[in-house]
């Protein structure tokens, strides 16, 4: 099963240190060194605030993604389990972005990428896990409340496991109910 | 209390207080609690993380706390949820604060809060009820005109339910910078030598010109919120400001009234600005000297829990740049009287053993605890300072807690007819103060940058014909900013709240200056009245907004991408 970083919105206090550290990442340390204009800042996260919830959004690394699936160039591939962009071979289509039911994917463009007519190349953007890093998500890592988790096939099974001992126990409540009837 | 209480707290009551914006470190420690188990209510016009995270969220209009606070002691006194004991053998001044809480009950308290009077009462209970409760409060309790009434009132629901002198309890200020505690401590008041002893006393002041060999002047120095008056109105020439010497502020963004404060800078014949970098206040200066920043010298900071932390240098300044406390030394120096130390080690010593309640927080303690809570006035290694005061005895001269509560007072400048709606200034996370550092921070510039966000609610923004992202219009009678529309429901129908960094959104333009409370002489940054303007031609505001960043960027020799230096 593919791993993937979920928000918990009781932990989260909207601070976007996780945008800061997806950036950083992925920017590299050079980042602090060459000209503050001089980079992309395109963080694969977004902090929603809405009335009563804030928590990061980002791709939910779908078993069958239909961002894969829309891409007419196949530019999104499964890399170490992970479904990342390709962005070199990225035709900028947006197929993806109105294929993903989350809101995971968003368009931006490069710098120093420039095409024949001096534009910059645009570019779909989204998480890809921070694989070839070895060093596991970056935003998991900098969330200082711990707000972010990687959800892996054994976390997801704890979870499925207390919602059916919670199940179960609502089975009693209800089967004790009955008995006062 | 220490800060590091919080996480152990079985109720915490935050009022006014937004840690996530303000302190994330301490919002931290509140998402701690919670998860620990912690109660939390929280007082806020405005739907903040912690009112997101909290039990009850008394979503009270903005200027009406003290109506909100007494109402609340109203039902903890009628309902019989008092500690008498320690009313009785701890405090004074009861009965008189009893006749004033009388009136307010929650059903009058709704009419001026807007807080439903049951939501109140089950407010008023928890805390009372609470085994020991915690009160949290910031600058939307200290930037009214009425404000050391509402701290004193909180201090007075905390008295009344003897929620003093044990771990994670009390009333603790959040302060809004990370050093406002060490400036007071150390005597940046117009009233007090370091350690909050007062320049009227005259032991104090026998003292201090023993120790530094000079006479010294018992009189009471300007607040820094008088400083316009001083320039632009005083008659009297020897009481007329004439100089200014302003390190590490910077008014001209961050004072109410800018539009004032520049009138008062261009007035004034001589204007010294110390700072890290360019800002807007320096614009005004005849001299600038430029100094360390906080990781180029060595130091202490007082947090708000009246913590001691040392920093230190982690990397060499220019060397054009001196700290600021050689320059002190030299302009002292050059002005006839002689001031030398070696470190700040040196400066240190003498101020702790001019300041009793200090003495003991020696560097070699500091550094082997980490922090050190004044007070402590024992050089002694096992003299580990205080965590919480007030332990069996309040730190007045009886000893005892005095109660106190006053009226409500309306905030000065009101909604009306040609400015509708109301206006607050608040926080967001990632700018820190008026941007002098975050602002010169790549990355957090990335995050947000000009010209900031008003926050409104969005049935304002439909009534406008103005939605989320759009340049629009904001002002009142004193001045007027270009901003971005952000439409949410976190913020109530006719309230407007803009952050204080922005040059361009500069939401300054229109605080009012002219309010200040009677005690702290703080403004009333958190109220007064605006209207927000749709602006059809969106391009030409864009290409406004931009060229004003760039020429301002430019006039303090900020470098682009693509520019000559």
């Amino acid at each position: 099963m593919r791993k993937f970083v979920k928000g918990n919105p009781d932990l989260c206090i909207g601070c976007r240190t996780c945008m800061i550290g997806c950036v950083v990442e992925h920017e590299g340390r050079r980042i602090f060194e060459i000209d503050p204009d001089g980079y992309d800042f395109n963080p694969r996260l977004h902090m929603v605030k809405t009335a009563k919830i804030s928590v990061p959004v980002q791709c939910k690394h779908c078993e069958n993604p239909a961002c894969m699936a829309a891409c007419p160039v196949n530019c999104i591939k499964v890399i170490n389990d992970a479904v990342v962009i390709d962005t070199d071979s990225c035709i900028g289509c947006k197929s993806c972005v109105q294929a993903c039911p989350f809101g995971a994917i968003d368009m931006v463009s490069k710098i120093g990428t420039q095409q024949a007519d001096g534009s910059m190349r645009v570019v779909a953007n989204k998480c890809d896990l921070c694989v070839g890093t070895g060093n596991g998500p970056a935003c998991v890592r900098v969330c200082p409340t711990s707000a972010l988790t990687l959800v892996d096939e054994e976390k997801l099974k704890e979870v499925v496991c207390d919602k059916r001992v919670a199940t179960a126990n609502a089975a009693k409540v209800f089967a004790d109910a009955k008995e006062v009837e | 209390m220490g800060v590091h209480e919080i996480e152990d707290a079985k109720l915490i009551f935050n009022f006014g207080y937004n840690g996530a914006d303000s302190h994330p470190i301490v919002q931290r420690r509140i998402v701690r609690a919670k998860q620990k188990g912690a109660t939390i209510i929280c007082a806020d016009p405005r739907v903040t993380e912690a009112a997101r995270i909290a039990d009850v969220h008394l979503q009270l209009k903005g200027g009406t706390n003290i109506a909100l606070v007494n109402a609340m002691c109203n039902v903890i006194y009628n309902e019989g949820l008092v500690d008498q004991h320690f009313i009785d053998t701890m405090s004074v001044d009861y009965d008189a604060f009893v006749e004033i809480i009388k009136k307010y009950t929650p059903e009058y308290a709704e009419t001026i809060c807007k807080v439903p009077a049951e939501l109140i009462r089950k407010a008023a209970r928890m805390y009372a009820k609470a085994p020991s409760a915690m009160i949290l409060y910031g600058m939307g309790v200290c930037q009214f005109g009425q404000a050391v009434d509402v701290v004193k009132a909180l201090g007075s629901l905390a008295l009344m339910t003897g929620n003093y002198g044990k771990p994670a309890s009390g009333i603790g200020p959040v302060r809004g910078q990370n050093n406002v505690q060490g400036a007071c401590d150390m005597g940046a008041l117009p009233n007090n030598y370091p350690g909050y002893q007062n320049v009227t006393n005259p032991d104090v002041q026998a003292k201090f010109e023993k120790a530094w060999g000079v006479k010294l002047s018992n009189k009471v120095g300007v607040p820094l919120t008088h400083v316009p008056q001083r320039v632009l109105e005083e008659k009297d020439p020897a009481k007329k400001l004439h100089a200014y010497y302003i390190f590490g502020e910077d008014p001209a963004q961050s004072d109410p009234d800018v539009a004032e404060i520049r009138e008062t800078l261009e007035k004034l014949d001589f204007v010294i600005v110390q700072d890290i970098f360019m800002n807007k206040t320096a614009e005004f200066a005849d001299v600038i000297l430029p100094s360390t920043s906080w990781n180029e010298h060595d130091g202490v900071y007082s947090c708000c829990d009246r913590g001691f932390q040392r920093i230190r240098k982690v990397v060499e300044p220019p060397s054009t740049v001196k700290t600021d406390w050689e320059i002190i030394c030299e302009i002292s120096t050059a002005m006839g009287y002689k001031m030398k130390y070696k470190n700040t080690e040196e400066i240190w010593n003498e101020l702790i053993d001019l300041c009793p309640n200090f003495a003991g927080a020696t560097y070699e303690k500091i550094e082997k605890y980490g922090c050190i809570q004044w007070p402590c006035r024992s050089k002694d290694m096992n003299d580990k300072g205080t965590v919480f005061l007030h332990n069996g005895k309040f730190a007045t001269a009886d000893g005892k807690g005095k109660f106190y509560t006053a009226e409500w007072r309306p905030p000065q400048e009101l909604e009306n007819e040609e400015y509708p709606l109301s206006f607050s200034t608040v926080r967001e996370v990632g700018h820190y103060s008026v941007r002098t550092m975050t602002g010169n921070c790549r990355m957090l510039r990335n995050l947000e940058d000009e010209p900031g966000w008003i926050q409104m609610n969005p049935a304002d923004c439909e009534k406008l014909h103005i939605k989320h992202g759009d340049l629009v219009k904001v002002m009142n009678k004193r001045g007027w900013c270009i901003t971005r529309c952000n439409a949410t429901e976190r913020v109530a129908k006719g309230a407007t709240y803009m952050t204080y960094q922005w040059w361009i959104g500069c939401c300054n333009e229109l605080t009012i200056g002219s309010n200040l409370d009677p005690v702290s002489n703080t403004p009333e940054y958190k109220y007064c009245n605006c209207r927000v303007e749709k602006i059809d031609d969106q391009a030409a505001a864009w290409d406004y907004v931009n060229n004003e960043y760039k020429d301002l960027r430019s006039r303090m020799g900020i470098k682009m991408i693509g520019e000559e230096a």
